[in-house]
Order: structure tokens, then C-alpha cells, then sequence
């Protein structure tokens, strides 16, 4: 009898221990009772760090852009307008110089000086993560309190992209150097929103900034919560305890449009899907047959079979929303006769044996299934390779490969970061140039518009150097992948980034 | 009985050094680029290059595995390629979320579970015995994450009693417990059945019988206690694979555990984490197993004297 009551006791204590434990946390999750004004935000990854030279992933950025700004900002329709500097100009080819706003302040209560901006960039500039962001930077100066000198390696036009990064954002250099290592955790903006709380792998709290240099937020407490299974994103939603969830999977997405409390929003973002041929190795060293293959691929089947239809045809190696997109050129149309016919021309009209390589991403290795059966119809036979992606990146860069399958994102949203690395000479092999293509009008042409500082004349360039590589066909663009954000009707105010961080600053109920 | 649990303590370093070699050669030989995962795909080669270089992953396997050793026993076990925090923190601060949904799934389980072995076994081939058995055995075979997603599915998107995910509050427990502690209660129902069955057909049972003691008394105090060996080892096995993580209900359930942190390091090639928390869960491993042979000895007196 003893043995039971001691075994009961233990059992009590269990319970006990379990609910002391399971009470101390709070429940808050009523999204859509009562106060309308804090709103929780639903994404697929927890942030890696809250520091932006720490990391360029898009879970952290995402809660970023909340805490954050730059000196200069992409507005969601990729215009470039004033963040922390008001005005910017140009004195020659390589200086820039930007001019402050006064009286912004950090979440510490510290104002914006343009030693913080020497500091932040000096410090991205020595970070291995994000360096390569804004490595066209030679020197940063800070003459004024409100007067910030960049100097450049070389005449480079994108700079303003560049400096709009997320990675970019503008750091409190005395909040940096008291948290020290552990600064990730302990982030310090002059963003809409401060940093609370983050309990590790559940969510991150953010609350308003009421000395916030543009008027306080409406929405006064955001939670970003991680919910990795894209399901339970989804139904979140439709139990109104998640209000905006970011990426929702594709076969949810007609269950999202049909709910009559939820709503989706969809867009291009800034990728772009592509097959690159080795244009160094025969045939693929002959346009027609490149061509030939453009012809030959059904993109909409691709789309609808691998991505659900979340996504667009491709035609011009940019997607619509980067600057510099070239909306007259048209896809490749799916055209079977036409695809025998040049390569008749090349005097492949019996077809050839090739491989096409891919990594272990499921969607390209499905893409590679369907282009294997796609070109077999041309008589092009196709072995398919799948490869780690470590030893992927290595052996494309050194040009071991025929055809091969990879997305690149213009996350500038400028053209230059799209095209330099993909089709300029120079840029050959690992730098991004995995189709070994040469062109010196290309090239010519991608020079002169990196140094053009006229966005106009810069525009006419880019369309131009996007009509001659669609023409020579180094690579089949496939398509521009889409984003998507569903979210409760009640939410105003929000707008899609095309890169994928979206600023929840005009959110409201 | 102290000389024991402290030898088993000491055991518990071999089996640490073992642990890490292993992981630390498997994760040196699995395909993948921790530099790569970090920059991401858009990166130039020139800074992937660098940050290999700056990480020491161009070292020889054994320089890698040797600075790992040497830090680990100054108890640095280093701060995670991706976020950049101490590992121990980290695992520190997901583990209770583990431990809560662990111990209250173990207690559903065994609330659930040792009831209804006892009841089936004393009632051999009676209905309620085959369909407690089949119950069992769909509770054994139905995957975690469906059951979980069913659960979600009707408690909180159809009848909104619950939430879907999430954690806090004592009501984000229900479920993922519930979830847990089914298919855990179906292992140990069995085993109390097949346990409790061997006993009663012992001797001494019939014994107390014939002596005119209540049934009830029969089965609790003298068949259960000795059925109670095998029950205790099940539970213990459960409980210590549930502190491991539960990665798929951790994951429908979006629960901040230590199965997910271990599931999104291994993806991300972040060796630190991966090391730290296999090491963690590898000795809360043992120590469960400590615990439940000490408990042996508490159930039964017998083996208390082999403990030496």
C-alpha cells in the first residue's frame, strides 16, 4: 500500500512540474479577437540572427526589414526613394554623397550620426556573409554629422541598389559594441519596430516604435511565428490565429482564395529558372541548336506540373520586377517543327546523345524529367545527372557539364546584378557565367551600362543586351517563379516585396 | 548502489567521445558545403572560397576533429555556422519545451496505457481485449504527422476548440500530447498485457486466490508489481527516445523542441549544433536508463542487491 501512495505521489508531482512549467508561458495567440492591434505573421523558417552582416537568409530578413532601415530604399514597386538619407548626389564617377535626415532615432534612444553609417558599412564591408553586397565600396567617410562620402573602386551605377539591401541596414554603433557577440540576439534599429523577445525555434516579438522617424506604426505588437509544415500555415489562417502567412504552399492555395474570411496575393518575385547549355562543347556551341531546345521545351507544362502553377513564363533573362526588365521580349514559344527545322540547319536533323546535370532539389530534378521527355521529341536524348550540389557549383564552374539546370535571384533588383555575373565574359565559370558565353558586344555593352549613372539611358541598354542573349540563347530561361502571402480580409495595408520582405510598417486591421 | 550509479556515470565519457566521432565523421563525409549553405546559392565563388578558408574546413579530417575535442573538453563546444550562438544556449533554451511535451506525453501514455494492458490481460479474448488490441495496433502504425494533422484538422480548424500549433499556453499542449502520448499508450498496453498475462498464471497468484483475497487486490498489488519490470522499461525507452525530439509532431505542431533544432542543423550542414545536440540527447539517453535501473531496484528488492 506504501509502494501506491509513493507511486501516486510521484505521479502528482510529474503533473504538477508539468502544468508549473506549461503555465508559466502566457497564451497569446487570439489574432482575430479583440484589440486589432497586434497581428502575427506566419513563416516557414525561424530568423538564423538579427544581425545583417551576420546573415542573408530570408527568414531573418524578413523580421529585419521591421527593425531596420537603409540609406537608401527599393519601394515595392523597385523604385529606388530616400530612407535614412534624405537627398544623395553625385560629384564624380566614383564619389557619392549622402545626405542625412536629423533626429532619427535608435531603438536606444541614441541618434543617427553618419559615424554610424561609416561604421555599419566599414563592418559589412569586413563581414564574409554580406561583403560581396557592397565590395564596389573603397573607402566610407563621415566629414559632417549628417554627411556620409562613399567612395568607389570604379564607376558603378548600382550602387543605390546595392546600399537598398536588407543586409544594407544602418547599425547603432554603440548598441553593436555593447552586446558584442551576442549583438544577433540583442538587435538595436531605427526601423517601426523594436525588438522584444525571441524565443529560440517558436517566435520573435517586435513592438511599435513610437519616436519612429516617419510617425509611429498603427499595428503595436507583430509576432513572427515559425511554422515550418506548410499545412499547418494554412490552417492557422483559417482558425484566424495566424493573420499573415508568408509562402503558402501550393496546393493550399485555392483553399486560401475560396475561404471567404482569407485572402491571397500573388506576385513575380525577383528568380528566375533556367537550363544553360556549355556553349564551349559542341553542338552546343552552335545557336541553332540552342535555339532548337528553346523551341522545344513546353514551359507551361513545366509550370503546371512541378510548381502548380506558381509561376510565370520566361522570356527575358530578368523577371518583370527588377530594373532594366525588357517587357517586349516574348518566351520561346513551344514549337516543335520549328525546333526540328533548326536543327536540320545544324545538321543535327537526326538528333544527338547528351546529359543534362541538375542538384538534388526536387523541382529541378522533376524540371530535368520533363525537358528528358520534352526533347526526345526532337530526337535529342537526354541522360540525367544529379549531383551534390557542393560538387554541382564546382564541376558547372569549370565547364565539365553539357546542359545543366539553375534559378539565380536578382536580389538588388537591378539588372546588373542579373546579367553582369550570367553573360559577361569576365564572369566566366564560378563567378555565375556557367555557359562559358562570350559575346563582345555583351560584354561592351554590360560595361557601359554598370558605369552609366542615367537610369534612362541605363534602361536602353539593358533591354538591348536582353534581346541580343535571348537571341544567342546561351541559356532557356523557364520562368519567374512567384511568391505568395495569404492572409485574413481584415488586413490593410499590405503590399508584396518583390524580394520577399515585406515591410508591415502601413499594416493595420 | 553509489559506487554503481557513479561507475555508470564515468561510463558515460566513452560513450560522449564515441558519439562525437561518429557525427563528426558523418557530417564530414555527407555531401553539402557548410560555406555554400551559409552565403547561399546567388554568392560568388571568391567569398565561399574565403569563408572556408576563415572556418578551417580545408583541414584534414583529423585537424578538425582534434580542434573539436580539444575545445569541447575546455567545454567550448562552439557557436552554431548559422545563427552564430553558443550551442549549449541554444540547446538549453529548446530543451524544456522537449522535456514538457515529453513528460506529459509519457503520462498520457502510461495513464491510457497500463489501464488498459491490465484490464486486457485479466480479460483475455474478451471483446473488450480485441478491440483494445486493434486500437493498439492503429495507434502503433498510424504515423505521427498524419494523426497529428487529423487531430489539427478536427479540433481546431472544424469544432475551433484548440489551437493548431504553436506553444504557451497550457491549452497548445493538448494536442501534440495527446498526439505523442496515443501512440506511445498503444506500445505500452501491449507490453502490460503480454507482462501481465505471464504472471498471472504464476503460483502465487493462484495462491493468493485460494487464500480468498479480493481480486482486486490480486491483480494491483501482487500481479502488477511483478508485471511492473518490463512496463517501467518500455516507459523508460519511450521516454528517453521522446527527449531526443519528436521531430515529426514537433514539426505539424510548430514546437520549439530539440528534434527540430537537430533536424534543421543536419539540413543546413551546421556541424557545431548537429555535434552538441546529439552528444545532449545521447546523455539524457543514459541517464533515463540510469534512472530506470535504479527504479528497478526500487520495485523489485532482488535486484537491488546485484547493484554493487
Amino acid at each position: 500500500m506504501l509502494k501506491s501512495r509513493k507511486l501516486l505521489a510521484v505521479l502528482a508531482l510529474m503533473l504538477s512540474f508539468v502544468f508549473v512549467m506549461t503555465g508559466c508561458g502566457k497564451g497569446s495567440n487570439q489574432a482575430t479577437e479583440g484589440g486589432k492591434d497586434s497581428i502575427i505573421v506566419a513563416q516557414g523558417a525561424d530568423a538564423k540572427s538579427l544581425d545583417p552582416h551576420a546573415t542573408n537568409d530570408q527568414p531573418s530578413s524578413r523580421v529585419m526589414k521591421q527593425i531596420y532601415n537603409t540609406l537608401i530604399n527599393t519601394n515595392e514597386d523597385m523604385q529606388i526613394v530616400p530612407g535614412l538619407a534624405e537627398s544623395w548626389e553625385q560629384k564624380d564617377e566614383k564619389t557619392w554623397v549622402f545626405n542625412l535626415r536629423k533626429g532619427v532615432k535608435f531603438h536606444n534612444g541614441e541618434e543617427l550620426k553618419a559615424s554610424d553609417v561609416k561604421f555599419t558599412l566599414e563592418r559589412m564591408l569586413a563581414s564574409d556573409k554580406v561583403n560581396h553586397i557592397v565590395e564596389a565600396i573603397a573607402k566610407v567617410e563621415a566629414p559632417e554629422d549628417y554627411k556620409v562620402v562613399i567612395t568607389l573602386k570604379e564607376p558603378f551605377a548600382p550602387i543605390l541598389a546595392h546600399l537598398s539591401h536588407t543586409a544594407a541596414s544602418i547599425l547603432n554603433e554603440k548598441a553593436v559594441k555593447e552586446a558584442g557577440d551576442n549583438y544577433g540576439q540583442k538587435p538595436v534599429g531605427t526601423g517601426p519596430f523594436k525588438f522584444v523577445a525571441w524565443q529560440s525555434g517558436d517566435k520573435i516579438e517586435l513592438e511599435a516604435f513610437n519616436e519612429y522617424f516617419e510617425g509611429a506604426p498603427k499595428i503595436k505588437k507583430i509576432t513572427f511565428r515559425n511554422v515550418a509544415e506548410g499545412s499547418a500555415r494554412t490552417m492557422g489562417l483559417e482558425t484566424g490565429e495566424i493573420d499573415i502567412a508568408y509562402d503558402v504552399e501550393p496546393v493550399d492555395k485555392e483553399r486560401v482564395k475560396n475561404n471567404d474570411k482569407l485572402t491571397l496575393v500573388e506576385e513575380p518575385s525577383l528568380s528566375v529558372a533556367y537550363i544553360g547549355f556549355n556553349t564551349n562543347k559542341e553542338p552546343f556551341n552552335k545557336k541553332e541548336v540552342r535555339q532548337a531546345i528553346n523551341y522545344a521545351i513546353n514551359r507551361d507544362d513545366i509550370i503546371a506540373a512541378v510548381l502548380n502553377g506558381a509561376a510565370e513564363k520566361a522570356g527575358a533573362p530578368i523577371g518583370p520586377k527588377v530594373f532594366g526588365h525588357n517587357p517586349n521580349i516574348k518566351p520561346y514559344e513551344y514549337n516543335v517543327q520549328k525546333a526540328k527545322e533548326l536543327l536540320k540547319q545544324a545538321g543535327l536533323e537526326k538528333g544527338f546523345k547528351t546529359t543534362i546535370w541538375t542538384n538534388d532539389n526536387p523541382v529541378r530534378v522533376q524540371i530535368a524529367q520533363i525537358v528528358q521527355a520534352q526533347l526526345k521529341e526532337i530526337g535529342i536524348d537526354v541522360k540525367i545527372e544529379t549531383l551534390e550540389w557542393g560538387s554541382y557549383l564546382d564541376r558547372t564552374g569549370r565547364g565539365e557539364h553539357d546542359m545543366f539546370i539553375l534559378g539565380w535571384v536578382t536580389v538588388t533588383g537591378d539588372a546588373d546584378y542579373g546579367l553582369y555575373a550570367l553573360y559577361h565574359s569576365s564572369q566566366k565559370g564560378g563567378a555565375g557565367n556557367r555557359s562559358f558565353y562570350e559575346n563582345k558586344k555583351v560584354d561592351e555593352l554590360l560595361d557601359k551600362a554598370k558605369a552609366t549613372n542615367d537610369s534612362k539611358e541605363r534602361e536602353k541598354l539593358y533591354h538591348e543586351i536582353q534581346e541580343i542573349v535571348v537571341e544567342d540563347a546561351p541559356v532557356a530561361n523557364l520562368y519567374y517563379q512567384t511568391q505568395n502571402v495569404g492572409m485574413q480580409k481584415a488586413i490593410k495595408g499590405f503590399r508584396l516585396h518583390p524580394a520577399g520582405h515585406h515591410r508591415l510598417y502601413n499594416v493595420s486591421y | 548502489m553509489r559506487k554503481y550509479i557513479t561507475r555508470r556515470l564515468l561510463m558515460l565519457i566513452p560513450v560522449i567521445l564515441g558519439v562525437t566521432f561518429i557525427v563528426f565523421s558523418i557530417m564530414y563525409m555527407t555531401p553539402g558545403d557548410p560555406a555554400q549553405m551559409i552565403l547561399g546559392e546567388s554568392a560568388p565563388e571568391s567569398a565561399v572560397k574565403a569563408l572556408r578558408e576563415k572556418m578551417g574546413l580545408n583541414d584534414p579530417f583529423i585537424v578538425q576533429y582534434g580542434r573539436f575535442v580539444k575545445n569541447a573538453i575546455m567545454g567550448d563546444f562552439g557557436r552554431s555556422y548559422a545563427t552564430k550562438k553558443e550551442v549549449f544556449a541554444e540547446i538549453f533554451a529548446r530543451f524544456p519545451a522537449t522535456l514538457q511535451l515529453a513528460s506529459v506525453g509519457v503520462l498520457v501514455a502510461v495513464l491510457i496505457g497500463v489501464p488498459v494492458g491490465i484490464i486486457s490481460a485479466t480479460k483475455q479474448y474478451s471483446l473488450f481485449d480485441s478491440v483494445a488490441m486493434l486500437l493498439a495496433l492503429l495507434g502503433v502504425s498510424m504515423p505521427n504527422f498524419w494523426q497529428g494533422l487529423m487531430y489539427i484538422l478536427l479540433f481546431s480548424v472544424t469544432l475551433g476548440w484548440l489551437p493548431s500549433g504553436g506553444y504557451g499556453s497550457f491549452k497548445h499542449f493538448i494536442l501534440p500530447a495527446l498526439t505523442l502520448g496515443t501512440s506511445t499508450a498503444a506500445v505500452i498496453a501491449r507490453m502490460t498485457r503480454s507482462s501481465m498475462l505471464e504472471v498471472i498464471r504464476q503460483d502465487y497468484i493462484r495462491t493468493a486466490r485460494a487464500k480468498g483475497v479480493e481480486e482486486k487486490k490480486v491483480i494491483l498489488k501482487h500481479a502488477l508489481k511483478n508485471a511492473l519490470i518490463p512496463i517501467i522499461t518500455v516507459v523508460g525507452l519511450q521516454f528517453g527516445h521522446l527527449l531526443g525530439g519528436a521531430v515529426l509532431t514537433e514539426t505539424v505542431y510548430s514546437w520549439p523542441g530539440i528534434g527540430r533544432l537537430l533536424v534543421d542543423a543536419i539540413k543546413q550542414k551546421d556541424t557545431p549544433m548537429v555535434q552538441a545536440t546529439v552528444v545532449f540527447i545521447a546523455v539524457t539517453f543514459s541517464i533515463v536508463n540510469l534512472a530506470v535501473d535504479i527504479l528497478y531496484a526500487y520495485v523489485d528488492p532482488r535486484i537491488k542487491s546485484q547493484y554493487k
